[in-house]
């Protein structure tokens, strides 16, 4: 996967982390680093678990994918918070509007990082 | 043909050109001209020119206050906006003393080819003596009153200090930006300006054309700026974090401030409310209209939507890279300026920001230098003598680029050593991450 795209979910993670939880990260480090990409997964699907942020979740996923292929079983092995199934299939049920709102921001905000223009 | 328009900034080599113009008869009925600052009958001034003069004065100042502060603040981060519009209004006000005091007169009295004199040290012999109906002009601009183009150029000298402040914002300590404007504009814009626009400075002398600043104040700001955002290091999660701006309508409001006011500096630099202005003005529409619009196409082909930072920044790329033409070019090469900026200036705050790999936070550098280089090089190709009386050169033009990058570069970098020295350039981390809003001003924005 190109590195582009790597940051183009990150950027898309880190925004849905900011609007439902407060919580601002690093997007070219989630990008970048294995072990800041596991925590930011971990955090995101116990934010969908235990505050319903189903949003997080296959954004979480494709973070995992693209920055951990194979850590990927671990990671769930390990925080077994919600099933991944469920809330991809609950994550299409949100509105494709907040989607697309998410996404536009997400691109702003990966446009910023390394200048205005 | 007045003797108004003779002098304003062509260089010696322009000078003699245009001289050779005059008709035998003409010049003979015309006073000797200036060759320094001096005392002249009241009614030889001409009140429609000092009048545009005055006018100019106010739009150039109108572009940067509230022109640049408004600009650049839209594109800071919310905890920087209070410490990046102080930074611009101090540093107006601490340009307008220093130029009072020093600057005018070691800019703009014949001196060497270097350095002016000192016989404007304070304003001093700036005079309107209303019983012997004298007022004092500058050999520069003498159809207008030397307070009117001493204030006039002040102006200039402002904007340009200004312009810097976009590479450092948001990590520079406040106290570090006043020692390192005031003696920068001192030892730095001062003596450029004499070199180009004083006609005894040594640019002048060697046929540099620039009418309105292209070297002397964005090549000047743009390097300055690079150097400032190498010395300085980058902001804090610069290239991890994003740094979203914070109100990019602001930016708006300044990049028509910018747009209206340069009529100002580029018509008023004729230093005549003649035709020679007034193609300088619609020029300098025009090119602002193509910087505009390369950009947009240009952000809109590589990145697959138009923005209108992009927009704002387009067009002032295009006043920068006409500034230096606006009194030697036709409409059309104004298009050709205007639409080559946009272009390179967009290339300049990207993908040539990305090889320097330097934090200019605004992308001074970007916009300002490299839309001032080739402002100056295209004036060099596309100088019309019929517009004018001279020929361009590039390979002149380019003599003065280099010779402006170099000290430009070379003297910020010991100002800012210096600056260091005296009070360290940047805030601490802390400060940084809470923002120099609250750091540095104890004052904070509303929600």
């Amino acid at each position: 996967m190109l590195a582009s795209e790597k940051l183009a979910i990150a950027a898309h993670l880190h925004v849905l982390l900011r609007r439902k939880t407060g919580r601002v990260t690093d997007t070219q480090w989630m990008a970048d680093n294995a072990e800041y990409a596991t925590e930011i997964v971990r955090f995101a699907r116990q934010s969908a678990a235990e505050d319903g942020h189903v949003e997080l979740v296959p954004w979480a996923d494709k973070l995992e994918q693209a920055v951990l292929p194979a850590a990927a079983p671990r990671i769930q092995d390990a925080k077994p918070l919600t099933p991944s199934i469920m809330p991809t299939v609950r994550s299409l049920l949100a509105s494709p509007a907040a989607q697309a709102e998410a996404g536009d921001s997400a691109f702003d905000s990966a446009r910023y990082v390394r200048g205005l223009r | 043909m007045s003797r108004k328009n003779k002098m304003h900034r062509i260089g010696l080599k322009g000078l003699l050109a245009y001289t050779l113009c005059l008709s035998t008869s003409a010049w003979s009925q015309v006073p000797a001209a200036l060759t320094r600052p001096g005392l002249v009958a009241q009614d030889s001034i001409n009140g429609a020119d000092t009048a545009w003069m005055m006018t100019s004065t106010a739009l150039v100042l109108l572009m940067t206050l509230p022109g640049i502060a408004l600009f650049y603040a839209g594109m800071v981060r919310k905890k920087n906006v209070l410490n990046t519009m102080a930074s611009v209004v101090a540093a107006a006000a601490l340009v307008s003393l220093l130029w009072f005091a020093v600057g005018y007169s070691i800019a703009f009295t014949p001196g060497n080819g270097l350095i002016g004199g000192d016989t404007r040290l304070w304003f001093s012999g700036l005079d309107y003596i209303k019983e012997a109906g004298k007022v004092a002009v500058s050999h520069v601009a003498p159809n207008v009153p030397e307070s009117v183009y001493a204030m006039f150029q002040l102006t200039f000298a402002i904007i340009t200090a200004a312009l810097i402040v976009g590479a450092v914002v948001e990590r520079l300590r406040f106290s570090a930006l006043l020692w390192f404007v005031g003696l920068w504009s001192v030892l730095v814009y001062a003596p450029i300006a004499h070199w180009v626009w004083e006609p005894g400075g040594w640019l002048a002398q060697r046929g540099v054309l620039d009418f309105a600043g292209g070297a002397v104040v964005h090549i000047n700001a743009g390097v300055s700026g690079l150097v400032c955002a190498y010395m300085l290091g980058a902001r804090k999660g610069y290239g991890r974090e994003s740094f979203e701006p914070v109100n990019l309508g602001l930016t708006m409001a300044g990049a028509g401030l910018l747009w209206v006011g340069w009529f100002g500096f580029n018509a008023g630099s004729a230093v005549a409310a003649d035709g020679r202005a007034g193609l300088a003005m619609a020029v300098t529409h025009i090119a602002a209209s193509a910087g505009a619009m390369t950009w947009m196409l240009g952000e809109w082909i590589v990145r697959g939507r138009p923005s209108l930072l992009g927009l704002c920044s387009g067009l002032v790329a295009g006043l920068v890279a006409i500034t230096p033409a606006a009194g030697f070019v036709t409409p059309l090469s104004a298009l050709l300026i205007g639409a080559v900026a946009g272009v390179a200036c967009y290339w300049g705050a990207t993908g040539l920001k990305r090889l320097l790999n330097a934090d200019d936070s605004l992308d001074v550098f970007g916009v300002h230098g490299i839309g001032g280089i080739v402002g100056a090089l295209m004036t060099g190709l596309l100088a019309s003598k019929t517009v004018s009386g001279v020929q361009g050169d590039v390979v002149v033009q380019l003599m003065g680029v280099g010779a402006v990058v170099a000290y430009s570069g070379v003297m910020s970098a010991v100002v800012l050593w210096f600056t260091n020295l005296m009070v360290g350039l940047r805030v601490d981390d802390g400060a940084e991450v809470t923002g120099l809003d609250i750091t540095q001003h104890r004052e904070h924005m509303g929600t």
